[in-house]
């Protein structure tokens, strides 16, 4: 196996005096699905933050590629192939269609490619090119946010709660997207709090609690763990 | 039919100036999320740019403009942004607001300081003596131009916006910062542009005005109001909506100096000056027919810690203490010098009308200077005997006028408070205090308060009168905030939309507290007992009270005094400098009293440093000398005694000046660690703090001992020697506590919701709760046994909170 993508090591970080990740390790390797898992507050969504360069670690280091990438701006990150999809609609919900895809281009891809990747992809897009994006359905918001991690062909995809306020039928779909963009080389790191859904995509699964990952392992044998570690058992 | 068409095109050409300017105005606030009342000033200082290249200096017009424009007006918008505005984003309305307005005043007096404003400065226009033929009509090229270069600069705007990435990005910025970022954009490089853009369109029309009207710094200043005006229309972020409110305004002002004859009157009130009256106009119509803004959840502000609420008894004593201090000060000094520690008084009063407002509530005010003179001038009117009732009646004026202005704006958010609150002012300027009906010959004479055989007629009676007035309202704001409304404004600034949902009318909470703040304004115009002149009461004069009030700590009685001080010591301190000037550069010598023109402005613009005014460590240690009576007392006393040392004993001025500054900068700050009493947790060894005030003290009277003037020639290298000598004694000082200030400010506890998110609930956490609900430990123990829990409280803290909670 190559050295991974993305590695965090025994990271530790936080909001303002209150610390929520007390020593993260976490592993991605290349052209591999990881799933981060676990309940409300465990950390998941700062441990992605920390990852993208939004938030500095107080301790521990940062590796993509193997290099330490302490105090790197999360643009410059990004201009490398590191795409991050946040929680909640990666969108700008005032610009258009059209508008958020060349916002996409600011990593360095070309315009006309990432607009055949994704009306390619998605149709739907296509019909609303001039529609302000804050008023396309939960679903296709989702859809636009996704095409930016499908159009710039990242080495690195971070995806923070894909699920989040959206129909089960369309969550499978997003995630059937997810298989695809995986196939094509790229890393994934997921973050999901309803598990389930990512387990069937993930090669690797992770259940953070407490700021802490508690296990690591194969989605099967993960899944056992999950209740327990959700209830605090 | 000609003179129709007269104004029609004086109208439309002026209605282009302002929609240049107004699409700066957009462009920056949609971009950074600031709205700049600096926009004005920029436009000014391009004006006056524009002259002392082109006209001062002979450079050609074309390369003047290019010049200006595209090169210095850029280059200062993109500098303002990095260093001043970037520090505040994130922060609340209110500090945004005060530092863009801080910014306002210190450029303002920055170029009056740099073009005095009494030398005419005529700039030719454009196409000087060209013009065309119009349906009979003679039109100059000047006024065409602006016409041509407004519908340039909306085509420009419309394709950067839409068609470039850069302009799509400067958009995406408002949206969502971090996610640009993500996206592998640069906001800071956008917010430098699009804050280099709006200099440059604020350039734009500022040169083109400065053609047209005669330079005055204010007046181009106070535009600022009239685009802000025009920018409401379009909700301050369309541009289309922006143009037209300028169309509007642009044809209005200009029929309105055509057909209305300036001698006709209304009641009291000459119609001359309506056209300045009408952006006010405007802005308040245009606010009522708006639709209520939506409450929007996300983004809560970052909010500074909790300001501790003093007792009741604490603020009975210090009341006291300030009546009996500030007697003691009025019987000992000099009736010339009386005069202003009683302003100093009054100011005040006036700052604390903004504790209820901005401190408690949240929302901001630009105006208190107007209801102050509102005040002053219906006591002048209604109360010449000086008596109590009309005293009442004209406070009661100024709630009402308060209620009524703050109604439309308060609908909307705190941002249009502070916009209709400024063109108030104009409008009360323009249609009341420059009234020769209501204020004969510009000034007003204020009758003093007499109840029965009391009259204040002499300055200490005035000054004891202020000092108890405001020791008596700080003690009603003290009860108000300790009482149910108080906590409901607090809870208002915390989250409006908690409290909406719990059924507070957000609305009715808010006009009355602006009510209340106007008030206290008012009676710090009827109480006055002293002479105003109308300018007193004008814009540029109710800005710093603002901007001093939130330096000085707004959330605190004790601040809001400091900042009254800070005011009344201004003039003070330039009565004692008059003849002095800083000669720093061997060519440019600015009198003293100038640099204190432009204080209040840097003072404000520092908050945007550190916008929770907390992280400079001398701004920590005043706050903290504000929150302590012995450190306030003994910053007071020092400054007192040191005055004194030089209005009657040896001292010279300079060596009054050098110990003034060294005692402010180097020993002030330290006070309160000096005078804190040793905790029982605290763990860190023992400041020395008698070795340290001995040294404080010794480098003070050193100071003032050193003979200044005369073993140094230039002012210049006079002063930077006194600056060095402070610095060095401060650090010296905090090196020998061997504490530093910064440890003044108290860890904030990490909130109990909290605890089991960054790490396991604990036994420990569970009796911490208890006690925070102010259970004892028995208590607490016989409710987990009569539960029977007590196998639960063994293995798992957890359960035991949910016990407790029981």
């Amino acid at each position: 196996m190559n050295a991974p993508l993305l590695e965090l090591r025994s990271i530790c970080a936080g909001y303002g005096t209150i610390e929520v990740l007390h020593g993260v390790d976490l592993v991605v390797p290349p052209s591999s699905v990881v799933a981060l898992l676990g309940p409300n507050g465990a950390g998941k969504t700062t441990t992605l933050s920390v990852a993208c360069g939004l938030i500095q670690p107080t301790a521990g280091t940062v590796l993509v590629a193997g290099r330490n990438v302490a105090g790197v701006a999360p643009e410059v990150l990004a201009r490398r192939g590191l795409v991050t999809i946040p929680e909640g609609r990666g969108i700008f919900p005032n610009l258009t269609v059209r508008e958020n895809l060349q916002m996409a281009t600011l990593a360095g891809t070309r315009l006309a490619a990432v607009e055949e990747v994704a009306y390619g992809r998605f149709p739907r897009l296509a019909e609303r090119q001039t529609q302000v994006a804050g008023t396309l359905s939960g679903g296709e918001q989702q859809m636009l946010a996704l095409a930016r991690g499908l159009a710039v062909d990242p080495a690195v995809l971070l995806l923070d709660e894909l699920s989040m306020g959206l129909a089960p039928l369309i969550v499978e779909e997003l995630y059937g997207i997810v298989a695809t963009i995986a196939r094509s080389g790229t890393s994934i790191l997921v973050v999901e709090q309803f598990a389930r859904t990512v387990l069937g995509v993930a090669d690797i699964a992770a259940i953070m609690v407490n700021g802490v990952i508690r296990s690591v392992g194969e989605p099967a044998s993960i899944e056992s763990e999950l209740s327990s570690a959700y209830l605090g058992g | 039919m000609d003179k129709f068409l007269v104004f029609t095109i004086a109208g439309l050409s002026s209605a282009a100036i302002y929609a240049i300017a107004a699409s700066g105005l957009v462009v920056t606030y949609t971009t950074s999320g600031i709205f700049n009342f600096a926009h004005g000033a920029f436009g000014m200082l391009a004006a006056f740019g524009f002259w002392q290249v082109s006209v001062a200096w002979g450079v050609p017009t074309i390369p003047a403009v290019i010049l200006i424009v595209f090169v210095a007006a850029p280059l200062f918008g993109a500098v303002v942004e990095r260093v001043i505005m970037r520090g505040i984003e994130g922060s609340s309305d209110v500090v945004k607001i005060v530092v863009t307005v801080s910014l306002m005043v210190a450029l303002l007096g920055l170029a009056q300081v740099i073009w005095p404003p009494d030398v005419s400065r005529p700039v030719p226009p454009f196409f000087e003596g060209r013009s065309v033929e119009f349906a009979g009509v003679r039109v100059q090229w000047s006024r065409l131009l602006a016409l041509v270069v407004a519908v340039v600069v909306a085509g420009g705007l419309r394709l950067l916006f839409t068609r470039t990435r850069l302009g799509i990005a400067m958009r995406a910025v408002v949206d969502d910062r971090s996610l640009l970022q993500l996206n592998g954009g640069r906001p800071g490089r956008t917010a430098m542009l699009s804050w280099g853009l709006g200099a440059a369109l604020a350039a734009i029309s500022g040169v083109l005005y400065s053609t047209e009207q005669t330079l005055s710094a204010v007046t181009l200043t106070l535009l600022v109001v009239n685009t802000y005006a025009v920018a409401v229309v379009g909700r301050l972020r369309s541009l289309p909506g922006a143009f037209l409110g300028a169309v509007i305004l642009g044809l209005a002002q200009s029929y309105v100096t055509g057909y209305i004859n300036p001698d006709l009157t209304v009641g009291p009130i000459a119609l001359g000056n309506l056209a300045a009256a009408l952006p006010a106009i405007m802005l308040f119509t245009v606010l009522l027919i708006q639709p209520e803004a939506r409450l929007r959840s996300h983004g809560a502000a970052r909010l500074r810690p909790p300001q501790p609420v003093p007792s009741q008894r604490i603020a009975v004593f210090g009341g006291l203490a300030l009546v009996l201090v500030l007697a003691a000060l009025g019987s000992l000094i000099a009736p010339s010098d009386l005069v202003l520690v009683t302003k100093g008084a009054g100011f005040a009063l006036i700052t604390l009308s903004l504790v209820p407002l901005t401190g408690y509530a949240g929302q901001i005010s630009l105006a208190q200077l107007t209801f102050t003179g509102i005040g002053a001038v219906a006591m002048a009117a209604w109360g010449a005997n000086g008596s109590p009732l009309a005293v009442a009646a004209s406070i009661a004026l100024c709630a009402a006028v308060g209620a009524v202005i703050a109604l439309p704006a308060l609908r909307l958010s705190g941002i249009y408070l502070a916009l209709a609150t400024a063109a108030f002012a104009l409008f009360c300027t323009a249609m009341i205090f420059n009234q020769q009906q209501i204020i004969p010959s510009g000034s007003v004479q204020v009758p003093p308060l007499s109840i029965g055989p009391f009259t204040a007629d002499t300055d200490f009676k005035q000054l004891v009168l202020l000092a108890i007035l405001f020791a008596g309202t700080g003690n009603l704001l003290v009860w108000l905030r300790r009482s149910a409304w108080g906590r409901r404004l607090t809870a208002m600034k915390d989250s409006p939309v908690a409290c909406a949902t719990l059924g507070l009318n957000l609305t009715s909470t808010k006009v009355g507290v602006f009510a209340l703040s106007a008030a206290i304004a008012g009676a710090g115009g009827a109480l006055a007992g002293r002479t105003f002149t109308a300018d007193n009461f004008a814009l540029p004069s109710s800005l710093p009270v603002t901007m001093l009030a939130v330096v000085g700590g707004i959330g605190s009685i004790a601040g809001a005094f400091m900042g009254g001080m800070l005011l009344g010591a201004i003039p003070i301190a330039s009565t004692v400098f008059a003849a002095n000037a800083i000669g720093v550069f061997r060519f440019v010598s600015i009198p003293v009293r100038d640099v204190l023109t432009f204080t209040p402005g840097l003072m404000g613009i520092s908050l945007g440093r550190e916008p929770d005014g907390a992280a400079p460590q001398i701004a920590v240690g005043y706050r903290a000398v504000g929150r302590s009576a012995a450190a306030l007392a003994f910053t007071v006393g020092g400054v007192v005694a040191l005055w004194l040392a030089t209005r009657f004993g040896p001292l010279a001025k300079w060596s009054f000046a050098a110990a003034l500054f060294v005692f402010v900068v180097a020993a002030v700050p330290l006070l309160p660690l000096i005078l804190r009493p040793v905790l029982p947790e605290d763990t860190a060894p023992p400041p020395r703090r008698l070795a340290c005030a001995l040294w404080l003290a010794l480098v003070t009277v050193a100071a003032a001992v050193f003979p200044w003037a005369d073993r140094i020639s230039s002012n210049g290298v006079r002063i930077l020697l006194i600056i060095v000598f402070a610095a060095l004694s401060a650090r010296v000082a905090i090196g020998i506590l061997g504490v530093a200030p910064e440890q003044l400010r108290r860890p904030i506890p990490p909130s109990p919701d909290l605890v089991g998110v960054d790490r396991p609930l604990v036994r420990a956490d569970a009796l911490e709760a208890t006690r925070q609900m102010g259970l004892s430990e028995d208590d607490f123990e016989a409710e987990v046994e009569a539960i029977g829990l007590e196998h639960v409280t063994a293995s798992r803290g957890a359960s035991a909170v949910a016990g407790a909670d029981r």
